[in-house]
C-alpha cells in the first residue's frame, strides 16, 4: 500500500524521518502536483497512536520545508501508483486551489468552555413554557458569547471554520492565520481570555492546515 | 499547583486536537477511508472526559477567585 502524507508545494528536500510503519519517504509528481508518500507492507487501516504520531510528525516536517502543505487525512492509502495518480488527477484543480489558500499560513485551534453552564442548568426547575423560554434565552446568550470570541479572531484569519457537533464546548473552531499575523492573533486570544474570565479558552497550534485542506468542508 | 494542572490539561487538549486533526481533518483523495472504528471512538470518549475536567477546573478557579485568593 502507498500511504499519503500530503500534497506539497516547493518542498526543499525530504525530511530525514521515518514514516508510518518505518517506511521511507518518497516524492511523487502527478501532473505538476507534488506528493509525499511511503510504502507500507500491509493495509494499514488500524489506528494506533504510534502510526498517528508518525503521520503527524512527517506532516510537521514537511511544513518546515515547503511553502505550502495540504495534509492528508490519516488512512489515505492506495494500492499502487496508478490508483494514486488517478485520485490526484480527479482532484487536481481542488488541490491547486487548496495549496493557494493555505500558502504562508498556519492553523490555530480554539476551544472555549463555559464553566458556569453545568451548575446553572442543573439547578433550574423544569416547568413547561417558562423553562423552554429560559432555555432559549440561555441558548441565545451562549451563541452571542461564542460570536464575541470567534469574530475578532476571524478578522485576523484568511479562513476559519466552526465545528458543530455534540460537545459541551461553547466554541470549537479553527483559524487559518497568515504567518505575519500569528503574534497579533496570539495577543488577541490573550485579550479574549482576560475579557472573558468565566470562559476556559484553550488555543492550540500552530498546526499544519489540516482543517483547511479538504475543500468539501468549505471554510466559511 | 493550579497552574501546573492547567498546563497538563492544555497538553492533553493539544494531544487530542492533534489526533482529531490527523484522523478527521486533512484532504481525502480516495473515496473510502477505512479505519477501525473502535479506536476512533476511544479518542472521543477521551475527549469528553477531558472536557468535563476542563469544566471542573474552571469551577475550582471560580471558587478560588470568590474567596479572594486569586491576585
Amino acid at each position: 500500500m502507498i500511504h499519503l502524507y500530503g500534497v506539497v508545494e516547493e518542498l526543499e528536500e525530504l525530511p530525514a524521518v521515518a514514516g508510518v510503519d518505518l517506511g521511507s519517504l518518497e516524492r511523487h509528481r502527478v501532473e505538476g502536483i507534488e506528493l509525499v508518500v511511503s510504502r507500507t507492507p500491509i493495509e494499514r487501516n488500524e489506528v494506533t497512536q504510534e502510526a498517528v504520531m508518525s503521520h503527524a510528525n512527517v506532516v510537521e516536517e514537511l511544513m518546515a520545508r515547503s511553502c505550502a502543505v495540504l495534509p492528508a487525512r490519516f488512512g489515505s492509502a492506495f494500492v499502487d501508483e496508478q490508483e494514486l495518480a488517478d485520485a490526484v488527477r480527479a482532484k487536481a484543480s481542488e488541490l491547486t486551489r487548496g495549496l493557494k489558500l493555505v500558502r504562508g499560513c498556519v492553523e490555530f485551534g480554539l476551544r472555549a468552555v463555559d464553566g458556569k453552564d453545568a451548575a446553572e442548568s442543573a439547578s433550574r426547575e423544569p416547568s413547561g413554557r417558562d423553562y423552554m423560554r429560559a432555555r432559549l434565552a440561555e441558548e441565545k446568550a451562549r451563541r452571542r458569547l461564542a460570536d464575541e470570541v470567534h469574530e475578532p479572531l476571524v478578522r485576523l484569519s484568511r479562513a476559519s471554520t466552526r465545528f458543530a457537533g455534540a460537545s459541551p464546548d461553547l466554541l470549537h473552531a479553527a483559524y487559518l492565520v497568515p504567518g505575519q499575523e500569528v503574534a497579533v492573533f496570539r495577543e488577541e486570544v490573550h485579550r479574549l481570555e482576560t475579557a472573558h474570565p468565566d470562559l476556559m479558552i484553550v488555543c492550540t497550534g500552530p498546526w499544519p492546515p489540516y482543517s483547511f485542506a479538504d475543500s468539501r468542508e468549505s471554510p466559511a | 499547583m493550579d497552574m501546573t494542572r492547567q498546563q497538563t490539561l492544555k497538553q492533553q487538549v493539544t494531544l487530542l486536537e492533534l489526533v482529531d486533526r490527523v484522523l478527521n481533518k486533512g484532504v481525502v483523495l480516495s473515496g473510502d477511508i477505512t479505519l477501525s472504528v473502535a479506536n476512533v471512538d476511544l479518542v472521543y470518549v477521551g475527549l469528553r472526559v477531558l472536557l468535563s475536567s476542563v469544566a471542573t477546573l474552571e469551577e475550582q478557579r471560580e471558587q478560588i477567585s470568590a474567596t479572594g485568593a486569586a491576585r
